[in-house]
């Protein structure tokens, strides 16, 4: 790599892009010292240390961008970076599983996005580039769609990009709110807030005031993510899939391939339930698992923030054609899990079709887990010593990272032993029935047999590897 | 009991019983380095008796980790069906996984420094989420390799798409 440094050629990013990111920086030197007491009461000398710090972000920023150029080659994209450690990254068109452009808050001020490219298995960072003027952007994308999925393909989703099509469902911002109201979190971190108010004033209990901070925070934070992150939440249909399109000030848009979905995760909670709503996640290969990206952790794609009964079964379907969650016969857990789960055993069931396997758990917030058949990455089972005690076990039916966990908690363990052997042999009729219609999408990372084995750690008597 | 994680209509293999006596060495090393610890830090603040107090307690741990992990080698399994790699394992715990070998996304051989002493080694196999716990310890280095070159060249004939 360093070898190239001369040579390198390519173009750099918009000139403006440290300043959008210098951003980052100010904010933490001033959070910093508004945290720092000493410094807070010379105001002066923080004023200074702000702009120095401002100046200085920028001129980091500056030295990266300048060292940073990307180039399209005739089978990838490559970019290199770095002053002290080069780096080249080359993100090959076949590996690409989607491009979006984003536009980050400040980013937005300036007109500029961000492109980000979705490679499967790798982390949040690696298909990134930032910042383009939007139009750009959207100039680059369409390139790099022509070259990943044909010209067809691209002028499909750019045709699509114009006419946005009416969206199927909307969210309105009340329910939304109303929602957060009610959900666990907030009602239970309200109920802790007022208690220790009163604590507080009739005890005169002091030091509740400091656990206070936690819980406001539990009422607050949820409120501001659903309802900023999620406003105007909209599902639209397209050629290749569910579109989502949220968020107040970084509209997030998101583009589910019907082939992609892994899994899904209906969650009721308890008011919820009442009032007849539920929140519907998904697992997208190449999505989740983006666990730095603060606010992708472990979440997926949110298909529906909240809805009504209607509505839950109706994007269900759009998702899984032919698919009904009524229709499928659930079998709750023995009764004697109330040993391990005295009030929830009797909301731990599953069921299966030729299609998916759905479990269910959780009194308080109903977890809903669907997995599908021919996306199982692998079925394990599980007996911890109470539970041999007596006679269970748990079936877990794995799917890659993501909010769908589809565990058969505490069933009989020869209930769950034949499970296993059904789920193992449903998975492989699926995956040799269904057909890969999504070919390019769905195009696996092939297993590394050379590299496979750590060479520093591979037994001595192995010489296959040279 | 046993049937159930272990199903038969497969053959299982067992790992290497120098699995055990590796394991062994290790928590012997490690209580005993313990064992100076407590020693010496309880010897010389609180008294000599706690500090004997406390090696007696490291040396109980021990011995039951001893028969504890000669148990636990003893679980220790796995089997190649058709189209899918077994593995169980545990007594107190326990676990069956079943990985589909078209689910594969690389394979890990690994062997430390006392593995390598005893003759054995690991095999990992990496499906796409962290949650498949598919990894046999105690495999002579010949059959670690010929598990990985069976499983590469099986993931890759099976291969599926995510």
């Amino acid at each position: 790599m360093t070898q190239q440094t001369a040579e390198v050629v390519g173009q750099r990013l918009h000139p403006l892009t440290p300043f959008v990111k210098g951003w980052g920086y100010f904010v933490v030197a001033a959070v910093a010292l508004v945290n720092n007491e000493g410094l807070r009461q010379n105001l002066t000398f923080a004023g200074i240390g702000l702009a120095a710090v401002l100046v200085g972000g920028i001129a980091l920023g500056a030295l990266s961008w300048w060292f940073t150029k990307w180039q399209l080659t005739g089978d990838a994209v490559r970019v290199d970076s770095g002053f002290l450690f080069r780096r080249t990254r080359i993100i090959r068109f076949d590996r690409i599983q989607a491009i979006d452009v984003a536009q980050p808050f400040v980013a937005r001020l300036f007109g500029m996005a961000e492109l980000r490219m979705d490679v499967a298995g790798g982390g949040k960072s690696d298909g990134r580039l930032s910042y383009f003027r939007y139009d750009e952007a959207q100039e680059l994308r369409t390139t790099l769609l022509v070259r990943a999925k044909g010209q067809q393909a691209a002028e499909q989703q750019e045709s699509e990009q114009q006419a946005e099509a009416p969206p199927l469902l909307t969210v309105p911002t009340t329910r939304l709110l109303g929602a957060t109201l009610l959900s666990s979190t907030v009602v239970g971190s309200a109920g802790a807030l007022i208690w220790l108010i009163v604590a507080t004033m009739v005890l005169n209990f002091h030091i509740g005031l400091f656990a206070g901070l936690p819980l406001l925070l539990g009422v607050v934070q949820p409120i501001w993510k659903q309802v900023v992150g999620n406003h105007g939440f909209t599902l639209s249909d397209t050629s290749h899939g569910l579109r989502t399109k949220r968020g107040l000030f970084d509209v997030q848009r998101q583009t589910i391939p019907p082939g992609r979905v892994q899994g899904l995760l209906i969650t009721e909670p308890v008011i919820w339930r009442l009032i007849g709503w539920a929140r519907v996640e998904l697992d997208i290969a190449g999505v989740a698992g983006q666990k730095d990206d603060g606010d992708n952790d472990h979440e997926g794609a949110q298909l529906l923030p909240v809805g009504e009964r209607t509505e839950v079964a109706y994007v269900l379907s759009r998702v899984l054609p032919g698919f009904d969650l009524a229709g499928i016969q659930m079998h709750v857990a023995p009764e004697r899990a109330k040993w391990l789960r005295p009030i929830g055993w009797r909301y731990l069931t599953y069921g299966v079709d030729d299609q998916v396997m759905v479990t269910t758990r959780g009194w308080v917030s109903r977890r809903t887990s669907i997995v599908l058949h021919h996306k199982t990455q692998s079925v394990r089972m599980e007996q911890g010593p109470l539970q041999r005690r007596l006679g269970l076990a748990n079936v877990h039916v794995d799917t890659p990272l993501g909010p769908t966990d589809a565990i058969a908690l505490h069933r009989d363990q020869v209930e769950a032993a034949a499970l296993v052997q059904a789920q193992a042999d449903r998975a492989r009729e699926a995956r040799r029935t269904v057909s890969a219609p999504f070919a390019v999408q769905t195009q696996p990372n092939p297993p590394r047999p050379d590299g496979s084995s750590s060479s520093a750690a591979s037994p001595a008597e192995d010489s296959s590897d040279r | 009991m046993d049937d159930l994680f272990a199903p038969s209509d497969v053959s299982w293999t067992r790992v290497s019983p120098k699995l055990a006596t590796l394991r062994r060495l290790n928590a012997s090393i490690v209580a005993g380095l313990a064992a100076i610890v407590a020693l010496l830090a309880l010897g010389l603040t609180l008294g000599w008796l706690y500090g004997v107090l406390a090696v007696v307690v490291i040396a109980l741990a021990l011995a039951w980790a001893w028969i504890l992990i000669g148990r636990n080698q003893r679980s220790w399994r796995y089997a190649e069906r058709e189209d899918e790699l077994l593995v169980s394992h545990g007594i107190m715990f326990r676990e069956l996984v079943v990985v589909p070998y078209g689910r594969m996304q690389f394979v890990d051989v690994t062997a430390g420094p006392l593995e390598r002493a005893y003759g054995m080694a690991t095999v990992e196999l990496h499906t796409a989420t962290p949650a498949t716990d598919a990894k046999i310890p105690g495999l002579h280095p010949d059959e670690a390799g010929r598990l990985r070159d069976r499983l590469s060249a099986l993931g890759q004939a099976q291969a599926w798409g995510l």
